[in-house]
């Protein structure tokens, strides 16, 4: 197929890492009380690892590939659970501690703004992208 | 094809103009994409593409603005700002990408009218 909009598959690719990182960041912050998670411990915070896909084909005039985004995986981040006194939860062990989930609602935040910021970014490249093509389409119509 | 009619060193420049600036879109586009990937280097259009293109559209050789050909490179310039060794700043891509499109409308428009300027002596009428 032509390609009419240069560059965009990696834009598309950076769109979804992106979404998958937002998607991410909201689970973290819904289960920022999780107390019992699946495993029955504290909701374990979870961070989007993202790598370069080098693309495999050559551009076809041998100009230098351009490494495409993708999301490698997403991992638990190892901190400890925090541990916060209240003596009165059911959940309270002999010292009236209780272990809530490693999460840190600013840090989230901020996480979120960063991977909003990248999403709008990206799609200012595609709207960009976008009226270049329909500019080229016209050339010739006077 | 008649190839004369096509071989004005004005027109072939605004074409090799228009390649170079969709291969930028192409490199800003990238470089957009890994804003936020450890030890990325941005890219952009080989300097040496500016210098050559000016070197043959002051010979007026219409062989030589085409034999040129756009590339890409890593820009030797730019600086890691963060620790994390990526040298992207969103902001200086923001406007790259609509300076980019500037010189892009601008270039189809030269095209455009070379084109109709080209119908006008052949037919008379635009």
């Amino acid at each position: 197929m032509i390609q009419i909009l240069a560059g965009i598959q990696n834009t598309t690719a950076a769109l979804q890492a992106e979404q998958t990182r937002l998607n991410v960041i909201s689970e973290n912050i819904a289960n920022a009380n999780t107390a019992h998670g699946v495993d029955g411990k504290p909701y374990q915070r979870q961070v989007v690892v993202f790598a370069t896909a080098l693309q495999q084909a050559m551009n076809a005039d041998g100009s230098t590939a351009t490494p495409a985004l993708k999301v490698a995986s997403i991992e638990k981040d190892t901190r400890d659970p925090v541990q916060i006194y209240d003596p009165g939860n059911p959940d309270a062990d002999a010292r009236g501690m209780i272990s809530m989930p490693n999460i840190n609602i600013h840090e989230e935040m901020a996480d979120l703004i960063s991977a909003s910021r990248t999403f709008e970014a990206n799609l200012a490249v595609v709207k960009n992208s976008r009226s270049m093509a329909m500019q080229t389409l016209a050339i010739g119509k006077h | 094809m008649i190839e004369a009619l096509f071989n004005q060193p004005g027109y072939l420049a605004a074409k090799k103009t228009l390649d170079a600036v969709a291969l930028r879109q192409e490199a800003v586009a990238n470089n957009i994409v890994n804003l936020e990937t450890p030890g990325y280097k941005r890219v952009d259009l080989a300097p040496a593409f500016q210098t050559e293109l000016e070197r043959a559209c002051a010979s007026g050789d219409a062989r030589q603005i085409a034999s040129l050909n756009p590339t890409l490179a890593p820009d030797p310039n730019a600086v890691a700002s963060s620790l994390d060794g990526n040298s992207v700043h969103l902001e200086n891509e923001l406007m790259q990408l609509n300076q980019n499109s500037t010189t892009h409308a601008l270039e189809t428009e030269l095209v455009s009218n070379m084109l109709s300027r080209m119908r006008l002596a052949i037919t008379g009428k635009s």
